[in-house]
């Protein structure tokens, strides 16, 4: 018998490495279809976000009929959570592990915990609008309900996207960091742009049954993408639960001291007020380009749908570019501030397509600020993986994610208000109906050079980094 | 190899805290499905009563 258990065992260690979702070891070089599949992860991520803020807003509004404000709070919940990324990237720093992971497993709880919410939204929802017998029940459990849900969701995937990060941070060698980079910020959209679309198609054909296929369809799916992509990616290094063990006995350990650490280092919170002033910029306007299309430009629906991919296709552009000039051993503030500079003639040119009624010049600077986006997007996050000391990849990602994440919904929630509170004086003083649209751009134009002044200084010494930073890496942890 | 072998324990290969730290994801796991299908299963019963 035991003889047996003693066959067994071995034959599961030979044949385990094939089956387990064990990296083999940790290869110097990340292969493009390891990475590919890594990425997956992202695409899961882009399909809850277009789910939470396009596909279920809408359906919420107009086939379920609930409230705009009651929406708008559902909406913004999940946003609670994005400060929060900084904390869970320090976790899985730090954690310790008997398997000698420390990303899957809060990859796989972010995953399970954004499948749960998926899973109960859509009941939530219907109940939330009252509909079938739930009209009877008070209202209090379908709010409940929703807000749970999309608590779940929210959490899940910043639980995801941080550790992802992290992880990617960790398998790719410094030189690659650009292109890994690239390839997420890509798969994020190209989620994004697919599942919008499809949700689009299998809802055109509204009812209760299709909504409960549709949305615990994306919670499997989601399941599935994030598999695929952790399977075989973090290798096995049961010294990380060892170290983080030894760290702990000398209590080197509280989020406060490792933040205190982090934001002490290589001008960590300049970096991160920069990433913050630059992201507001370049979302505030993120929902009133279609209206502004429409009603200032009057521009037929079609032709509005079709500026979100136009700021899609720039935004890609962008991202292609920098990769490619990112990968050559380019600055990554350099590239960021680049795309602030392109951003502040593209919003001129948006306040200047009004006046000259030139649909035309209102296209191209969409595509432009798309353009600029993607460049200070992939500067920023490159930047910090690049600068990421070596045992708070976690950390410093999470702290990126969380003011990214957190200056995005902030900057949208500002503009719309803004928007309304100008137009509505604007109407009642007689002004020009594109008044309200000109502020938030103009707000945009003042952040992107605040984010310019910020970044200055980290231009400055970044030179002297880049030569040491090919052949070693190490020098910049 | 042959060193660690002993650590492990049939059937799975893996060593007991391992073993124990899966288990305790598969417990943490299965307390937040119960949650989330009592939630969803009330919800789904408040919009149609089992589909009457």
């Amino acid at each position: 018998m035991s003889g047996m258990r003693q066959k067994a065992v071995l034959f599961l260690l030979q044949a385990g490495p094939r089956f387990l979702p064990f990296a083999d070891a940790a290869t110097p070089d990340l292969p493009l279809g390891r990475l590919l599949r890594l990425s997956l992860f992202q695409v899961s991520v882009g399909m809850a976000l277009v789910l939470l803020v396009g596909t279920l807003n809408r359906v919420m509004i107009v086939e379920l009929g609930v409230s705009a404000a009651l929406v708008g709070v559902m909406i913004s919940l999940p946003l609670i959570f994005a400060p929060f990324r900084a904390l869970i990237g320090f976790r899985s720093d730090t954690h310790s592990s008997a398997l000698g992971w420390r990303r899957v497993p809060f990859i796989w709880r972010g995953t399970m915990i954004q499948f749960g919410g998926l899973a109960m939204m859509p009941f939530s929802l219907l109940v939330l609008a009252g509909g079938g017998d739930s009209a009877d029940a008070p209202a209090w459990i379908g709010q409940l309900g929703a807000g749970l849900a999309f608590l779940l969701v929210g959490a899940g995937l910043h639980m995801t996207q941080t550790v992802g990060l992290a992880l990617a941070t960790d398998l790719a060698p410094v030189e690659s960091q650009p292109k890994v980079v690239g390839l997420m910020y890509v798969m994020l959209l190209a989620g994004m742009v697919f599942s919008a679309l499809l949700f689009g198609w299998l809802l055109a054909d509204f009812s209760p049954l299709r909504l409960v296929q549709v949305i615990q369809g994306a919670a499997v799916a989601t399941i599935a993408l994030n598999v695929v992509a952790l399977w075989k990616q973090e290798p096995r290094t049961p010294l990380y639960g060892a170290a983080a063990a030894a760290a702990s006995a000398k209590k080197q350990h509280s989020f406060a001291e490792a933040w205190g650490h982090f934001a002490s280092g290589d001008r960590a919170i300049r970096r991160l007020i920069a990433t913050g002033f630059g992201t507001m910029a370049f979302s505030m306007s993120d929902v009133l380009l279609e209206p502004y299309g429409g009603q200032i430009l009057h521009m037929a629906v079609g032709t509005t749908t079709a500026l979100t991919a136009t700021l899609a296709i720039g935004g890609l552009f962008g991202f292609g570019l920098a990769s490619r000039v990112l990968g050559r051993g380019a600055d990554p503030f350099r590239m960021a501030s680049y795309g602030a500079l392109v951003g502040i003639p593209a919003y001129l040119a948006l306040i200047a397509s009004a006046p000259f009624d030139a649909p035309v010049l209102f296209g191209l600077g969409t595509a432009a600020v798309g353009f600029g986006a993607g460049l200070f997007g992939h500067g920023t996050l490159t930047a910090t993986m690049n600068l990421a000391p070596k045992n708070q990849t976690g950390l410093a990602l999470g702290a990126w994610g969380a003011v990214q994440a957190s200056a995005a919904g902030l900057a949208v929630a500002t503009g719309g208000i803004v928007y309304e509170a100008v137009a509505w004086f604007a109407a009642a003083r007689g002004l020009d109906a594109a008044t309200g649209y000109n502020v938030v751009f103009a707000i945009e134009i003042a952040l992107l050079v605040a984010a310019l002044l910020a970044m200055l200084p980290l231009l400055r010494r970044m030179p002297a980094l880049a030569q040491v930073n090919p052949p070693t890496g190490a020098a910049v942890s | 190899m042959s060193d660690d072998d002993l650590t492990k324990v049939w059937p799975t290969g893996l060593t007991l805290p391992e073993a124990e730290e899966i288990h305790r994801h598969i417990i943490d796991g299965t307390r937040i499905f119960a949650l989330v299908s009592l939630a969803a299963h009330l919800m789904a019963y408040m919009f149609t009563p089992w589909l009457k």
